[in-house]
């Protein structure tokens, strides 16, 4: 006989194997808390948005130096009010993603396209961090280009750099700025890596058969 | 009007909890998971009941947020200390004497399909169980009749292959 209906004979006939619960039972399981993986995406997903509007706001308040540079230089240029108005924008615009696609995720729909809602969420804040690296290289490579050109203190020092010394220079930099990136870029892929491995080869299983 | 709703779905719940229970025996091997993953489900259904209009039977509803949520958002709990259970080992013992009696044959046959099928697989093979037609298995799960078909095909072979070695 075919193993599947041999099981299926079982499966029907045996409902007994757990015991029943009470109402009573239930009712407490309501207000339990949700340990599901949408979840845990969404708080990590919230704690980025926040980790990166802290970091662009922390020097600000600490250091009084660097306030009253970033003063003098809003002062004169309304080029960077339109920067930090643009990026504040793109915060808000990833913001209200996060939270349509996270709403947009519903365990009634069928299985295919639960997961793909689940991992549309978890591309929108791919782009949020991808956006972040790139906007971290550029300040990155604008701030050491704007501290060799400008900066007296700095100028001074390396004037009498040798055409080797300053190719080393900017060797150095350019490393620490790749290292820079590459090390939250793996941190990225730790955290969602173990978080979505089991979705994905899900989500691979369930298509395996459709081109 | 909340404490209403709530106990009308506590009573759903209560009188068709044998299916929740019948999810968790196919995706977990102990009763600590499987106790686990029926919390988790009931509270995937409770934030998914105001959304549940009556169009489709509560039961078929059920079938749909207990799949999800063993497939997708569950996640497996690290108090789990120890996956190698009873079955796993009843397993390897009746392969050996596979022919004794039925009994036997069907506590190996879990035992493979727990321990042996992915998730799922593990999702075709409880709507096959529940006597689903091909249709409705693959409208839970959002592929093609005839990849589901080809799916449980291979299914059937896997387990013939694995209780005949």
């Amino acid at each position: 006989m075919d193993e599947l209906e041999l099981l299926k004979k079982d499966w029907n006939k045996s409902d007994d194997h757990h015991k029943k619960l009470s109402g009573k039972e239930i009712y407490p399981m309501l207000h339990k808390k949700s340990s599901s993986t949408v979840k845990m995406l969404f708080y990590i997903s919230i704690a980025e948005l926040f980790l990166w509007i802290i970091i662009n706001t922390i020097p600000y308040i600490i250091s009084t130096e660097y306030r009253e540079k970033l003063n003098e230089v809003y002062a004169n240029e309304t080029l960077m009010t339109w920067l930090t108005i643009v990026s504040y924008g793109i915060i808000l615009l990833f913001i209200y993603l996060l939270f349509k696609s996270y709403k947009s995720i519903s365990v009634t729909d069928n299985a295919k396209k639960l997961m793909e809602s689940i991992l549309r969420t978890r591309k929108i804040v791919k782009y949020y961090v991808l956006y972040n690296l790139v906007v971290a290289g550029i300040s990155l490579i604008f701030g050491f280009y704007h501290t060799i050109h400008y900066d007296p203190a700095i100028a001074a020092e390396i004037k009498d750099f040798s055409d080797k010394q300053m190719f080393m220079a900017y060797v150095i930099m350019t490393v620490f700025s790749i290292l820079f990136i590459v090390v939250i870029w793996l941190f990225y892929k730790l955290i969602y890596g173990l978080l979505l491995k089991r979705l994905n080869r899900n989500y691979k299983e369930l298509g395996k058969l459709e081109v | 009007m909340k404490k209403e709703e709530e106990q009308r779905f506590v009573a759903l719940l209560e009188e068709h909890q044998n299916i929740v229970h019948k999810v968790c025996r196919l995706y977990t091997n102990n009763y600590e998971a499987h106790n686990d993953l029926f919390q988790e489900i009931t509270i995937q259904l409770w934030k998914a009941y105001p959304k549940f209009r009556g169009d489709s039977k509560f039961s078929t509803w059920m079938y749909r947020v207990g799949l999800n949520t063993s497939i997708t958002l569950y996640r497996k709990s690290k108090r789990r200390i120890s996956t190698q259970d009873f079955d796993n080992v009843a397993f390897k013992i009746k392969t050996e004497t596979y022919d004794d009696t039925e009994e036997q044959q069907l506590k190996a046959l879990y035992a493979a399909v727990r321990n042996n099928l992915n998730d799922i697989e593990k999702a075709l093979v409880f709507l096959y169980l529940e006597d689903k037609d091909y249709k409705e298995i693959s409208d839970t799960l959002g592929i093609s009749e005839v990849n589901a078909r080809v799916k449980m095909n291979r299914i059937k072979t896997k387990l013939r292959t694995l209780l005949n070695p």
